[in-house]
């Protein structure tokens, strides 16, 4: 019998760039925040879980989570570093869920802090130069960058479902209006489908304001059991599911950095996020009639039209006409990514799923200043990592 | 002399240019490049063997790479170029740059082959080359 899970609370560093601060900095100042939202301070704090980065920190060896300790609080609790490239914040999440859902502990802190590095992420030491490591063949046999691999997906969907560039935009046009409202934002000036389209072309069909950019930003949540629930007087949000999964033999998607799919008739596209998404709606008994949010990585402009689909919010080719119609929009029918999403913020890798997730937490509490979706009461994020790795949690009131 | 990027990629012989891939023969799955192990869960015996993968496909979607990639990719006189995802059949989707076809000549649903494309060539006149798919003119009279 595992126990309710709550979400104590939540604390995130202002999405950019930070060349000042260190990765380090930027995690302590997220955790205090969330502490402090949860209305508790360390000593109560019975585990630490860490998204590991391959960027800066953690000792070369991703120990995330234990640098923390050492430099803020060493109380002899466990801490759990996590891989999962860029969905390691929900790898984070679902391990302290773990904590606390098995009676463990009663406590546990949830970590993802990142600063990225500048231009291409370089390849990671040791690779291979030969055949058997994809990410040296797509840059000598063909240069294949990772816009590239979300623009075939966008160009196979105006063919399918006859998408135009202007819809592409008008995704764009919608996170920045999001984001206007949104403090944590980096990118927070209105954009419009003009200048989208005007904005230099990087990989066919997509421009460079279809595409997220790399940022610096870091963000904690607190979870905990049934007796902590109502510490900080604050309104409680709940764990109605949460799941992680990965890829399924046969996806037709393209996944980075391989040169080709193995394609099976039946198979999900993106099927480690789908299949997390289905696993977290079938813990929490819910159908995606029951979502008001969902916080989901884009990527770029295409990723906001295919997601909701392939997630079962509507048919496939029905994003765009939900899209051109306000149903995504702040008070429409599902509200997309409300805090402007990873177009606005731009990618801080390991960090982004746990944002989403702070993201949900304000919403569902009335807290979203500038961006609040009204009477929302059910939210859900979804995530995507290298290596075939999808997280997906849904949070209630 | 005309080096390949990757040894073990592709095959250059009488009939042209030939992937190399890996055929499952215990659960008849293509795989491409060649791969140590299958990936089917439900195949047990995953006996494999190396094989000349099909030369013509359809194009299944494409992009046009506008900007450089980073110096692991060498091309001399660089501008952008056409990136396709080829239906090769049997399942078999696979990535490569196209050439020989204006940049809005590409069409979803063309017919390709594969061919060579020179990447760069030194001051001996040794030179990279990748394989690339080209517009299979045969197949439009066909
Ligand atoms: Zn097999």
């Amino acid at each position: 019998m595992t126990k309710p899970v709550h979400v104590l609370g939540a604390g995130a560093h202002p999405w950019g760039k930070w060349p000042n601060r260190s990765q380090l900095q930027l995690a302590i100042d997220a955790l205090a925040m969330a502490i402090d939202d949860a209305g508790l301070s360390w000593p109560e704090i019975q585990g630490l879980v860490a998204a590991s980065s391959r960027f800066e920190g953690g000792m070369g060896w991703g120990l995330h989570a234990n640098e923390v300790v050492q430099a803020v609080a060493e109380q002899g609790i466990p801490c759990v570093n996590v891989g999962g490239a860029c969905a390691a914040g929900a790898i984070a999440f679902q391990t302290a869920y773990s904590m606390i859902a098995s009676g463990q502990c009663d406590v546990v802190a949830v970590l993802g802090a990142e600063r990225m590095p500048k231009g291409f992420i370089p390849r990671p030491p040791g690779s291979q130069d030969d055949i058997t490591d994809s990410d040296y063949l797509r840059w000598v046999a063909m240069g294949a960058t990772n816009p590239a691999y979300w623009a075939i997906e966008a160009n196979r969907r105006k063919h399918d479902f006859g998408t135009t560039d202007a819809t592409l935009a008008q995704a764009s046009v919608l996170m920045r209006r999001n984001a206007a409202g949104n403090r944590l934002a980096r990118f927070r000036n209105p954009t419009t489908i003009d200048e989208v389209l005007a904005s230099p072309m990087v990989s066919d069909p997509l421009h460079l304001l279809e595409i997220c950019p790399v940022s610096d930003g870091a963000a904690a949540l607190i979870l905990g059991s049934e007796q902590y629930v109502q510490r900080s007087g604050k309104r409680p949000v709940h764990v109605a599911g949460c799941a992680i999964a990965t890829g399924q033999f046969g996806d037709p998607g393209r996944r980075i950095p391989t040169i080709s799919s193995t394609v099976r008739d039946d198979v999900s596209h993106t099927s480690e996020v789908t299949t997390a998404v289905q696993r977290a709606l079938a813990m929490a008994g819910m159908g995606p009639n029951d979502i008001d949010i969902l916080e989901m990585a884009d990527n770029t402009a295409w990723h906001l039209l295919a997601w909701p689909e392939l997630f079962g919010f509507y048919e496939a080719g029905q994003g765009d006409w939900m899209l051109n119609n306000g149903k995504l929009d702040i008070g429409g029918d599902l509200a997309v990514n409300p805090s402007g999403g990873f177009l606005s913020f731009g990618e801080a890798t390991t960090a982004q799923a746990v944002l989403q997730v702070c993201e949900l937490t304000w919403q569902l509490r009335g807290e979203a200043q500038g961006h609040q979706v009204p009477d929302a009461r059910v939210g859900m994020s979804a995530v995507l990592g290298l290596g075939a790795n999808g997280g997906s949690v849904i949070l209630k009131t | 002399m005309q080096i390949p990027v990757a040894e073990g990629l592709f095959a250059v012989n009488g009939a042209g240019v030939q992937l190399i891939g890996t055929r499952c023969c215990s659960c008849d799955t293509l795989y491409f490049p060649q791969t140590p192990g299958c990936r089917n869960p439900l195949c047990r015996d995953k006996q494999l063997e190396q094989v000349l993968l099909p030369d013509r496909g359809t194009l299944y979607s494409y992009t046009v790479q506008r900007y450089q990639p980073p110096a692991l990719f060498a091309m001399d006189a660089w501008s952008p170029y056409a990136l396709g995802l080829v239906d090769l059949g049997h399942g078999l989707r696979v990535m490569g740059m196209l050439d020989d076809v204006p940049l809005d000549k590409i069409a979803i649903g063309m017919a390709l082959k594969l061919s060579l494309r020179t990447l760069t060539t030194d001051e001996n006149g040794q030179s990279r080359v990748t394989y690339a798919f080209v517009p299979d003119t045969t197949k439009d009279h066909a």
